[in-house]
């Protein structure tokens, strides 16, 4: 039989696969291939060669981000835990007034821009900071921002909601009978919470820790802004890519890889302690909340409260300072629009472009996060596991990585469209389509096969009964998978950094050139319209999801 | 209307051989059910001829033309399923319309055809209502009109009934088979209640293990089941030994020469119905002409319309006897002498081995 034969005698649905099969080698596999490629060649001769790696592993300044990147990495996880897990014990636990804002305020710090914490941290205790100066007024110095210790508490109050929320629901679906059984069998309260309540939210907890612990590892934006020589992985892999230009970006690379070494390790490590302690329970007793009294009451408010307060704190600075009166990149005293003014004036292409790359890119998830949670879900081929794969791996992939290997593969020839609005779009469309993926295949695990098959057998094709039955089912899915990739893809950095060129600047961008340059009302300014974006997609997302905390983990 | 022939279908899992070898012939307008134990294949069949799987190996032909290879929404074969599988997203008018749609009909022939359907299945009042509005049994309804209304040539309905309740269930059951005899349409229904399977069908096909043990009128299947597994599965059954003598053969309980009734060689059982089986109260004449087995009570269990009377041969074999309730019977103690009797007509005959196949 001919090809064209073939093809027209397979079914639709097996065509859609190899279609899938092929949009993801093209953009997810084969850059990720040549760059990997890239670790084991020579930036000179490009033969074959282990030195990159000898060299990381030897030269004092690899080796020196590499022990920095493990060090702000478990630290920071370590902070996040700290106050993720108290906050979701008292939440989950005890009646706290204002449950729903202090919920809310979590995700918004979650899909707050990532890097804005690292800068408004420099305008509250940098070294021209208003805590600084306000501190240094009375002759108290407070402590520098810059350094390792900045960056870990800014992954502290960035992450924890990852840990808050996910500790939240697990404790909220534990079976309340393990702890009466506990303290039925002489267990003080401190005991059980500390031999049974602890242990049995730990897979949630160690979840939480993995996705903080790889995405503190990946973060570009943070150590780029406040390390001051405090150089991590990531930082290293990108001036390395700047310095490398025009050549092969090997060290780029072979640093990058050592990052997502360390991902895969922690995740796979993870995965193995996991798989010998799976705990099923059904929810016959569900736990009640207990009411505190006293101090403790007020200890414990002033400590949820207090968390996200302090984590939305960057967030409302910066907001604050977009409304300061600027002439030029100085503050002149007085409120004002100018920095919105500027922002219109210089840099209205960063706007237009982070909404046009972003709408893109989410039309492009939504189509493909339907097709693909069908044959996820529906089809039990080898191509479909296989596919369910290759869905967690834009996750481990740092922003770097991945736009090196769009370089490395789609650089030169007649072909060239780096730095043009259609790669950044595929960049973004790879990056963040297992958001779109993730949330439909949940919805549609929740319809029965039975209804497409209603609809093929009262004679609709495949394709039609995908169309008229599955979407308008699986719709909510959808859109809330859209909302999260549009509030994903628009806040993109270290990715858009290595493609953009004088056309295609995007917001994140103009925002980290910004804080660069010590402009701090054009980056208020900017951070805020991204926030608001941000929000509102929130809001829908609130709206569309069945359970709105967990549609943001 | 149209005839249904399947040759030679084989459906296999992996390893797990859910069909094997289907051969069958529907006629034109039949009610068809295939009957059997869990994990027997039905489902299996109904989809493979609905088009949902490939079969392994077969035919599939309606009115002689062989379908097993056209996607499932070319067969035009209407399916009623087990949930309903009512599109919620659409109104009791637009779940009937669909297939219509999907034919192109045009918009006042599907406005009288959606109509007249639902008057059909008693729906009318109910034409703009949401389907979660609606009570599993209005549900499934909505599914049968949905089927029917784009005048399929077969119809497939996979245990339409059995989320429903009791009674709801037995409504249903008349109602459809009287809009099935109405339409005239081909049915091919699947259930593993054998009192359904009795009271509807034109054919009852009794299948086991992925193998049609036999096909044949309700009554055929009941009286002259074709083997031990069909008179088991299709109402209870009694199994008594046949013991060979030299040239003769008896039953190992009572010891009646039932020697006339066996042409075949090799071990034979005996099969009766329990309610071909008589018990008298001790004293009571017995009529020469019938079988007698002597037995030891072990229980009795009286459940208003009959009562069920178990108890132990002489030669170690259990007995079940079904009877209108006899006060002088239920008044028995436990381990008392009972007379069992039973008409010599209504013995049947099995091979012991093999698949238990029925001796003429
Ligand atoms: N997708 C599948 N993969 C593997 N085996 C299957 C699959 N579907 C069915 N089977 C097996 O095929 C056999 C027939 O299954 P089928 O669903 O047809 O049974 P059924 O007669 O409809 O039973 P029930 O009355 O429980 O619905 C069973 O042994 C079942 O385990
Ligand atoms: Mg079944």
């Amino acid at each position: 039989m001919s090809l064209f034969h073939r093809l027209r005698h397979t079914d639709f649905w097996t065509r859609v696969t190899g279609l899938i099969v092929a949009v993801l080698a093209l953009l997810l596999l084969f850059p990720i291939l040549r760059v990997l490629m890239l670790g084991f060649v020579d930036a000179d001769t490009g033969a074959f060669t282990f030195g990159n790696f000898v060299e990381v592993f030897t030269r004092n300044y690899y080796l020196n981000g590499f022990k920095n990147s493990l060090f702000v990495g478990v630290l920071g996880t370590l902070g996040a835990c700290l106050i993720g897990i108290p906050l979701a014990f008292f939440t989950a636990r005890f009646h706290v007034q204002g449950q729903a804002w202090i919920s809310t305020l979590a995700i918004l710090v979650l899909v707050a821009p990532p890097f804005i914490g690292a800068y408004a941290w420099i305008m509250m205790l940098g070294s021209n900071g208003f805590m600084t100066n306000f501190f240094g007024l009375f002759g108290i110095e407070t402590p520098t921002i810059y350094g390792a210790h900045g960056i870990i508490l800014v992954f502290t109050l960035k992450f924890f909601p990852f840990i808050y929320l996910m500790t939240q629901t697990s404790l909220n679906g534990m079976n309340k009978s393990f702890e009466d059984a506990a303290e039925n069998l002489g267990c003080t309260p401190w005991q059980r919470f500390t031999k049974i309540t602890l242990p049995l939210v730990f897979p949630a907890v160690s979840t939480g820790a993995i996705i903080c612990f790889v995405l503190a590892i990946a973060d570009f934006g943070t150590p780029a802004i406040l390390g001051r020589g405090f150089r991590t992985l990531s930082t290293i892999a990108f001036s390395a890519y700047r310095s490398e230009l025009g050549g092969r970006p090997t060290m780029a690379v072979t640093v990058s890889i050592v990052m997502m070494a360390i991902s895969m390790l922690a995740l796979l490590a993870q995965r193995r302690i996991l798989s010998k302690r799976r705990y099923a329970s059904a929810l016959t007793n569900p736990p009640v909340k207990q009411r505190m009294t006293g101090w403790r009451n007020t200890v414990m408010h002033v400590f949820c409260h207090g968390i996200v307060l302090i984590a939305m704190l960057p967030t409302l600075v910066v907001v604050y300072t977009s409304f300061l009166k600027t002439n030029g990149p100085v503050f002149i005293g007085g409120y004002g629009l100018e920095s919105y003014e500027r922002i219109l004036r210089t840099a209205p292409e960063a706007i237009s472009n982070s909404f046009v790359f972003s709408l893109g890119a989410v039309v492009l998830i939504t189509v493909f996060s339907g097709l693909i949670s069908y044959v996820i879900v529906r089809r039990e081929t080898a191509a479909a596991g296989a596919i369910d794969f290759l869905m967690m791996v834009p996750y481990l992939v740092p922003g770097v990585v991945m736009a090196i290997g769009f370089v490395t593969t789609f650089r030169g020839g007649p072909l060239d469209v780096v730095g043009t609005a259609g790669l950044l779009i595929l960049l973004y469309f790879i990056r963040r389509l297992p958001y779109g993926v993730r949330s439909a295949t949940s919805s549609l695990r929740q319809i029965k096969p039975s209804m497409e098959e209603a609809a093929v057998n009262l004679g609709a094709a495949p394709a039609k009964a995908f169309l008229v039955v599955t979407v308008p089912l699986i719709l909510p899915g959808l859109i809330v998978g859209a909302l999260m990739s549009f509030i994903t893809a628009i806040n993109e950095l270290s990715g858009t950094l290595i493609l953009y060129d004088g056309g295609t600047i995007t917001m994140p961008v103009q925002i980290y050139l910004a804080v660069l340059d010590g402009e701090f009302g054009l980056a208020g300014a900017l951070s805020t319209v991204l926030l608001v974006c941000t929000g509102a997609c929130v809001y829908a997302v609130f709206r569309f999801a069945e359970n709105r905390d967990s549609a943001f983990l | 209307m149209a005839s249904v022939e399947i040759t030679g279908l084989r459906k296999l899992y992996g390893d797990v051989v859910a069909l094997s070898d289907i051969t069958l012939t529907i006629p034109s307008g039949a009610f068809y059910t295939l009957l059997g134990p869990s994990g027997c294949g039905k489902t299996t069949l109904l989809r493979t001829i609905a088009g949902f799987h490939a079969q392994t190996s077969g035919q599939i032909a309606v009115d002689g033309a062989p379908i097993e290879t056209l996607p499932a929404h070319k067969r035009d074969v209407a399916m009623v399923f087990q949930d309903y599988a009512v599109f919620p997203h659409l109104s009791v008018h637009d779940n009937v319309a669909f297939g219509l749609k999907q034919r192109k009909v045009d918009k006042s022939a599907i406005k009288t055809g959606v109509a007249e359907v639902l008057d059909v299945v008693q729906l009318s009042h109910l034409a703009d209502r949401m389907p979660h509005e609606l009570s599993g049994g209005q549900q499934q309804r909505v599914g049968l009109a949905r089927a029917i209304v784009v005048r399929p040539k077969v119809l497939l309905m996979d245990e339409p009934l059995s989320n429903l309740d009791a009674k709801l269930r037995v409504d249903l059951r008349a109602e459809l088979r009287r809009i099935q005899r109405d339409l005239g349409i081909t049915t091919v229904y699947v259930t593993h209640d054998q009192e359904e399977a009795l009271a509807m069908s034109d054919i009852v096909c009794v299948m086991h293990g992925g193998i049609i043990q036999q096909a044949a009128a309700p009554l055929d299947i009941y009286l002259r089941p074709a083997n031990r597994f069909v008179a088991t599965f299709v109402g209870a059954n009694n199994f008594l030994d046949v013991d060979r003598t030299s040239g003769g053969a008896v039953l190992r309980s009572g010891g009646a020469d039932v020697a006339a009734r066996i042409s075949a060689e090799g071990p034979v059982t005996c099969a009766i119905r329990p309610e071909d089986i008589h018990a008298h109260p001790p004293g009571t004449a017995i009529d020469p002409g019938r079988i007698v087995l002597a037995a030891t009570m072990r229980e009795i269990s009286f459940l208003g319309r009959e009562m069920e009377i178990f108890a132990v041969t002489e030669a170690g074999e259990e007995i079940k006897a079904v009877a209108r309730p006899d006060p002088a019977i239920v008044a028995l103690p436990p381990k008392s002498p009972v007379t069992f009797t039973v008409d010599p007509d209504a013995l049947s005959f099995f091979a012991r081995g093999g698949n238990g196949d029925r001796l003429p």
